[in-house]
Parts: structure tokens; sequence; C-alpha cells
């Protein structure tokens, strides 16, 4: 479970402030997994930051109960004087998970061959994804993050990632911001409409998307 | 005690990973922490030596310089190191496992483990350099590098908030700190220089550092200009400080 309590944050870029979510209460259940809604700049990014705990709330509080991923197919973290295999193993040892374990899953899931104990500033952008989301599918979490899912690799690769992704849903959760409803509709039960500073959860995420679209063509 | 364990986890994690990224693509790779500072004693012993004049302490002028730059480096190279620890793993803040002060804490513990070894090198190799015997009063050794490495640790953990918010602070203190070398006692003694230069020499808490580095390898009679109660204060009150700015400002999670 992870609850929001009368939690406000603001945001100030180049001088413009913008309130992402003022005073909200609202919980997300565990075991439903749960689409975020909003328009462009509503803040869900930001939103899906404060969930991950990289972003400070300015006011009132969060708490999380289970393993919270960090956004699915990060890959901003490859140091690219390191190898593939060296970079997984810093995650291993940060996330406290045994390091051969996760060589060994990532090694056989990316499909880098012998790229894999080259640098990363050697990869192509798409070994850098296949390295980065096969690190993600490597650990267990209760929640996976994701900011836009973007399908990487070529057409096999890219029916091996999902049916792996939806066999880790089947014990973990997803919080997903997408623009695709259809992608929402694929992996989400619930959805939380942010809107003005304001989040409503909706049971059915069909209920989600028909406000969030109302929404839409209200401006 | 598990919150404890999993920060201990990260910060080796984070060591083991400068190890590896510190000095990027060059051959040898962290034999460089070592090599580099060897060398420059070396070259500089070597060039001052052969004017052939004796040393303000002692008779061997690489012991005195070697002694001298090394209390220096305590501070500089541990404080320059750990400015840039959160600007230069930003990246990995975004592991929300993460949090800035393990990049910090990470490169602390490396950067006192390469000064120690480097120290112990070097100064094994200088006291060959004199025919004097030595007695090293390893208490004062001890307590001037952990003085050195406080006050670093309080300077780079403000700069991290103050070089971020500040840009142009960065500049002028990038500016400003360069004379440092010069300023700190490294290839004289501060008690010797004519009043009032010997003074304003000694209110610099890095000339504290060296005199009292020294303490440890020559003795010496009459008033040498260290100040205890100067130095503790000085180095509590930079710790202090540079908590509560890191503490109250979390720049490193801040959006650019």
């Amino acid at each position: 479970m992870i609850r929001l309590e009368r939690a406000t944050k603001e945001v100030r870029m180049k001088g413009v402030r913008k309130m992402i979510i003022d005073d909200v209460t609202v919980t997300f259940p565990r075991g439903k997994s749960i689409g975020l809604l909003g328009r462009n700049g509503a803040g869900k990014s930001t939103l899906l930051q404060i969930i991950a705990g990289t972003l400070e709330l300015d006011r009132g509080r969060i708490i999380r109960q289970g393993k919270i991923s960090w956004p699915l197919g990060f890959q901003g973290s490859f140091q690219g004087n390191l190898s593939g295999e060296q970079n997984v193993r810093f995650v291993a040892r940060i996330y406290g998970v045994d390091t051969d374990e996760l060589v060994a899953y990532v090694a056989e899931f990316a499909e880098l061959g012998q790229f894999y104990h080259a640098p990363v500033r050697t990869y192509s952008s798409g070994m850098k994804a296949r390295l980065a989301f096969g690190v993600s599918m490597g650990i267990n979490f209760d929640y996976y993050l994701v900011d836009e899912i973007t399908a990487v690799g070529d057409t096999n690769f890219k029916r091996k990632s999902q049916q792996t992704f939806k066999e880790k849903l089947s014990n973990s959760d997803v919080i997903m911001v997408s623009h695709s409803t259809g992608t929402l509709r694929d992996y989400c039960q619930t959805g939380i409409v942010l809107e003005n500073g304001q989040m409503t959860y909706y049971d059915d995420i069909n209920e989600a998307i028909a406000v969030h679209e109302s929404n839409m063509k209200r401006h | 005690m598990n919150y404890l364990m999993t920060h201990i986890r990260i910060v080796t994690a984070f060591v083991i990973r400068e190890i590896a990224t510190r000095y990027g693509r060059s051959p040898g790779g962290y034999v460089w922490a070592l090599l580099e500072p060897v060398a420059f004693i070396g070259l500089m012993s070597l060039l001052l030596g052969s004017l052939g004049r004796l040393p303000a302490l002692g008779t061997s002028f690489t012991l005195f310089y070697a002694t001298g730059y090394l209390a220096f480096s305590m501070y500089k190279n541990m404080e320059g190191y750990l400015a840039s620890a959160v600007s230069g793993n930003k990246a990995l803040m975004s592991y929300p496992k993460v949090s800035p002060f393990d990049a910090v804490a990470g490169r602390f513990i490396l950067q006192a483990m390469t000064s120690c070894v480097v120290a112990f090198v070097i100064l094994y190799a200088a006291t060959w350099t004199t025919n004097q015997p030595i007695t090293i009063q390893w208490n004062y050794i001890v307590e001037a590098t952990a003085f050195a490495w406080i006050m670093a640790l309080g300077v780079a953990l403000g700069n991290t908030v103050l070089f971020f918010k500040f840009p142009l602070y960065q500049k002028i203190f990038d500016i400003v700190m360069r004379p440092l070398f010069l300023l700190s006692g490294v290839f004289y003694v501060p008690s010797h220089m004519p009043h009032p230069f010997s003074d304003i020499l000694l209110a610099n808490p890095i000339t504290q550092v060296v005199v009292l580095f020294r303490e440890g390898f020559y003795v010496q009679h009459g008033d040498t200009g260290l100040d205890m109660p100067f130095l503790i204060t000085t180095s509590a009150g930079l710790l202090f400080v540079g908590m509560l700015l890191f503490t109250v400002f979390p720049v490193a999670r801040a959006r650019e």
C-alpha cells in the first residue's frame, strides 16, 4: 500500500511556480495496477518521483509499504566506462540482491553477447535500453513505476519483454504514466486522474480514462 | 539496524564503483591515485633539494616538504573530491534507495584509505633521506589528519549546496582558494616568519593542520604557534555549518 496524507508539492522551474498536488490524501491499494492520467505538465512524472522517494514533499507525508522500483528502463545511471556487467553489479549491490544471480539473469535476458563485458559507451541505444530493461526485470519489486513504457529491441525481444513484465505483474503492481489509453487499459485496472492539484481515484481504469478525456475537452 | 545495513551496503557499492571509474580510461586505473602524489612529491623535493640549502626543520628537505605537502593534501584532496561527490553521481540519485550522503560517505572512505596509503609510502621513504634519528609521535599525526578531514567534509558538504545554488560563488571560491597552498606553511615554518605575517598565516586553520602534523616528526623548541582550541572550534564549526546546509537544502534531488 502507498498512501499520501495531506500531501502538498509545488515545483519551481525557472521562476515559474506550479502546484502539483495541493493537500491531497489518497491511497494506492496493493494488488491493483494503477494508471496515472493528467494533461501535459500536470505533474505526473513529478508524482512518480514523489512515490519513488527521489523527490520530497513540501508538506504532508507519504507512507510506503513494499519495495518500489526506480522508473522502469532507467538508464541514466549507467557509467560509460564500466561494462554492462559492472553496472549491473552496482545495482545489485545497492538493492542487496545476489550479484552473480542478477548478472547471469541480465546476461541471458538482454542478449548482449560479448558486448556485456565491453564498456557501456560502446553500446547502441537499443543495447543500452535492453540492458536497462533487463536490470529492471531482474529485481523483484512490489511496485513497478513506469513513465511512458517504450518498447525496445526487435519483434522477438519486444514479445519477450512484454511477456516477462506481464508475468511479473501477477505478483507486483504497476503505477504507470502513459498518454496511450490502450496501454493503460492493457496494464492497469484502476486509475487516478491528476487535475488542478487534486488526485481522484477511480476503481475502474475505463472510468478514469473517460473523466480524463472529458477534462481534456473542457479546455 | 536494517536501515544501517542498507546504507553500509550502498556505501560499499559506491567505493567499488569509484575505484573503477575515478581514473576513467587511463591505463592503470586507480594506481594513479598513489602514483600521482608520490611522483609529485618526489619531483618537488628533488628540485628543491638540489638547491642545496637546509630546510627550516631537520636536515632533509624531502622529509620537510613531504610532511607539509601531505598534511595539506589531507585537507585539499579530500575537499576537492567530496565537493563533486553529489554532482558527479547525480544520475544515481534516481535510485530511490540511494541517498546523496551515500555518495559523500563512499568518497570519504575511499579518499581516507588512499591518503593513508600514500602518506605511509611517502613518509616511510622520506625517513631514509635524513641521517638524524626521528621519533615519530603518532598522536599528532592522527590528530592533524582528523582535523583536516573534518574540515574538508564540512566545507565540501556546504559547497555542495552553495555551488549548486550560486554558480558564481564556485568560480570565486576556486580563485580565492588557489593561493591556499602558498599560505599554509607547506615549505616554510610559519612561526619563523616575521611578525605580523606569522600571525596572519597561523590564523589559517590549514596552516594549523600542517604545524600539528609536523609536530609528529620534529621536536621543536619554542612556540610553534599551534593553537588547538582554534583548530577544534574551526573544525567543529565548519562541520556543523556544512551538515546544516546539506540537510536543510536537498539540492541533490532538485530539478534543474
